[in-house]
């Protein structure tokens, strides 16, 4: 009987898990979560905190005694794995007892960072990635007393809570230590039109800004004070400057990891039945054809399904993966696709610019390597899939039904062209 | 039983009488700024070898076996329905983050502007259960559109020609 260990009970471990079942019906499915939540999707936070969904909307698969029932698995909550022997695929806890599996899936996400500096622990000083931290914040909201914002990071954490006061009329501003508006993400001229749009609705916005510290004023305002020596004020800070993959436990363990745990396309690890998947981990991104932590709830539940039928026999592979981002925040929707670092001088850039869209792109003679584009909201899959396919196929070109759609949706001719296609019409 | 939409180029000449059953069926508002599930296109396409494409086309969801909206849905919003084996939403909880459509190839999902949600193209599930075909083949005098069961589709041959074109988008279930 195959005895399968799930380590981590998000998007990942849970498609792990119902994958897993669904192939093998007899498999013992032993969950391991370091609370007692269902499982949930981080991105939701801020749609609750908003009031765009219920509390039990967060949780898209239903409360842990549904699932336990739905799919006979062994939950075991408030249970963290403290260590890891992968060659003899052994679970270490806290209280030094030990277990013993077949196959084991590592599936324990990310946490927010929190930097190291003084202040971090105030009252009022929140992060952005958990459900409590999103309770604390909506509750805070709710009270009325916050009269101020403060985020310090233009991630797509960050975006989403500067939306958050901005709905409910509340003055934010918004830091980041970055020259510009989503850095790793956005080319400059992009960032400027996002950021002038942002401050057109009334978003403060400062960059180059390094947090140094966070102080309490005497009326009970919080103050954070940057290297540059520029002092933002508030009621409320939220820090969303990134994550951190949850992998500590696995220090010295012997798997391979880089940010996070390394794995080939069948979500493998270098130890034989040693899986792993979602934002812990890091797969094979197809453009740089290095490996790369690209977490998102479309991969994690992808992978995790990978995972979970690769644990019971079968033969899946995750692929097609590149990095993608995407913000959707106060009627504005920006995406990047591929890795706008990856791009030089001797690029090849398209620039095009109407009262719809905003597009650049940067392409060389193997293929486009990234493109910025403000406005597509709903072309985005086909442009993500037309960026794919010329990795893939650079001679290949756009198929017909890709150019029509294109077109009707007021891509201009020009743009066709620079993605690999021709139109006459 | 499960069904699967098949349309056939030669046939069609972008009539958009399917677009016309598609939006009294599923009372589409467009003077509300609603779009069509359905979309017909009348271009003409240059090939890489100089040539020129007449394009007739018909397209709407194409209820992928594999589809990676219902992964990419951060809320749970769509799902396949077991009988038909379309591509089926509750958009109750949906916020509008558009995950869906960047997860969609074919840019199926469609946003309501009133309130901000996802709809899109469901087969018209509910009149297929009942017997019926879908609205738009309905509306298809030229039976450029059809809509058959899984087994007239393998008995057809057609099956080949989507295969080829579900592995060329990494949609098939490996």
């Amino acid at each position: 009987m195959n005895k399968i260990a799930i380590i981590g009970f998000g998007g990942a471990g849970f498609c792990a898990a119902e994958e897993a079942r669904r192939r093998d019906p007899k498999a013992v499915i032993d969950v391991y979560s370091d609370t007692d939540l269902g499982p949930y999707n981080p991105m939701l936070t801020t749609y609750y905190v908003k009031g765009a969904i219920p509390y039990d909307a967060m949780f898209p698969y239903g409360s842990l005694e549904e699932i336990r029932e739905k799919l006979n698995l062994n939950i075991y909550t408030n249970r963290p794995v403290t260590g890891l022997d992968p060659a003899n695929r052994t679970l270490r806890f806290a209280d030094g007892s030990q277990a013993g599996y077949d196959n084991i899936l590592i599936s324990t996400g990310a946490s927010a960072v929190a930097p190291p500096i003084p202040g971090m622990d105030l009252p009022g000083v929140l992060k952005m990635r958990t459900v409590k931290d999103a309770q604390e914040l909506k509750q805070r909201l709710d009270s009325g007393a916050v009269k101020s914002g403060l985020v310090i990071g233009s991630s797509w954490v960050g975006i989403k809570v500067v939306e958050d006061l901005a709905v409910r009329d509340i003055p934010c501003t918004l830091i980041d230590g970055a020259p510009w508006m989503f850095y790793v993400a956005a080319f400059e001229e992009s960032a400027r039109r996002i950021q002038a749009d942002l401050q057109h609705k009334g978003v403060s916005l400062s960059f180059n800004q390094m947090l140094e510290r966070i102080e309490r004023e005497d009326d009970g305002r919080l103050t954070a004070v940057t290297k540059s020596g520029d002092r933002f004020t508030a009621d409320l800070i939220a820090v969303c400057i990134g994550v951190r993959t949850n992998t500590a436990f696995l220090k010295d363990s012997g798997v391979a990891m880089n940010r996070g745990v390394v794995v080939d396309k069948t979500m493998a690890t270098n130890y034989p039945g040693v899986y792993a998947a979602g934002d812990c981990c890091e797969a094979l991104d197809i453009q740089s054809g290095t490996h790369r932590n690209i977490g998102v709830w479309f991969n994690a539940q992808k992978q995790g399904r990978v995972a979970g039928a690769n644990m019971t026999g079968g033969r899946m592979e995750f692929d097609a993966n590149v990095l993608v981002n995407l913000a959707h925040y106060l009627d504005y929707d920006f995406i990047s696709i591929g890795d706008v670092s990856a791009c030089g001088p001797e690029d090849a850039v398209y620039e095009y610019e109407d009262a719809r869209y905003y597009i650049r792109g940067v392409r060389n003679g193997g293929g486009v390597k990234c493109l910025n584009v403000i406005g597509s909201a709903e072309s985005n899959g086909l442009l993500k899939n037309i960026f794919i396919k010329s990795i893939e196929s650079p001679a290949a070109g756009i198929d017909i039904r890709s150019v029509c759609y294109l077109k009707d949706k007021g891509f201009p001719d020009s743009f066709i062209d620079f993605l690999g296609g021709k139109s006459v019409d | 039983m499960k069904h699967v939409f098949v349309f056939d180029a030669d046939k069609c000449c972008a009539c958009s009488a399917c677009m016309m059953g598609c939006m009294d069926q599923n009372d589409i508002d467009l003077a509300a700024g609603e779009q069509c599930y359905r979309k017909t296109f009348d271009n003409e396409i240059e090939l890489a070898d100089g040539g020129v494409y007449c394009a007739y086309l018909s397209t709407a969801c194409m209820h992928c076996t594999d589809a990676p909206c219902i992964d990419a849905c951060p809320v749970g919003c769509l799902k396949k329905d077991p009988e038909t084996g379309f591509t089926i939403y509750d958009n109750t909880n949906c916020i509008g983050c558009k995950s869906c459509a960047m997860a969609c190839p074919f840019g199926a999902p469609r946003y309501r502007e009133s309130d901000g949600k996802m709809v899109k193209c469901d087969g018209c599930n509910t009149r297929v259960k009942n017997g019926l075909q879908p609205a738009c083949v309905r509306a298809c005098t030229f039976g450029a559109l059809t809509c058959v069961t899984e087994e007239e589709y393998r008995a057809s041959g057609s099956d080949k020609a989507c295969s080829a074109l579900l592995d060329s988008l990494h949609l098939r279930r490996k």
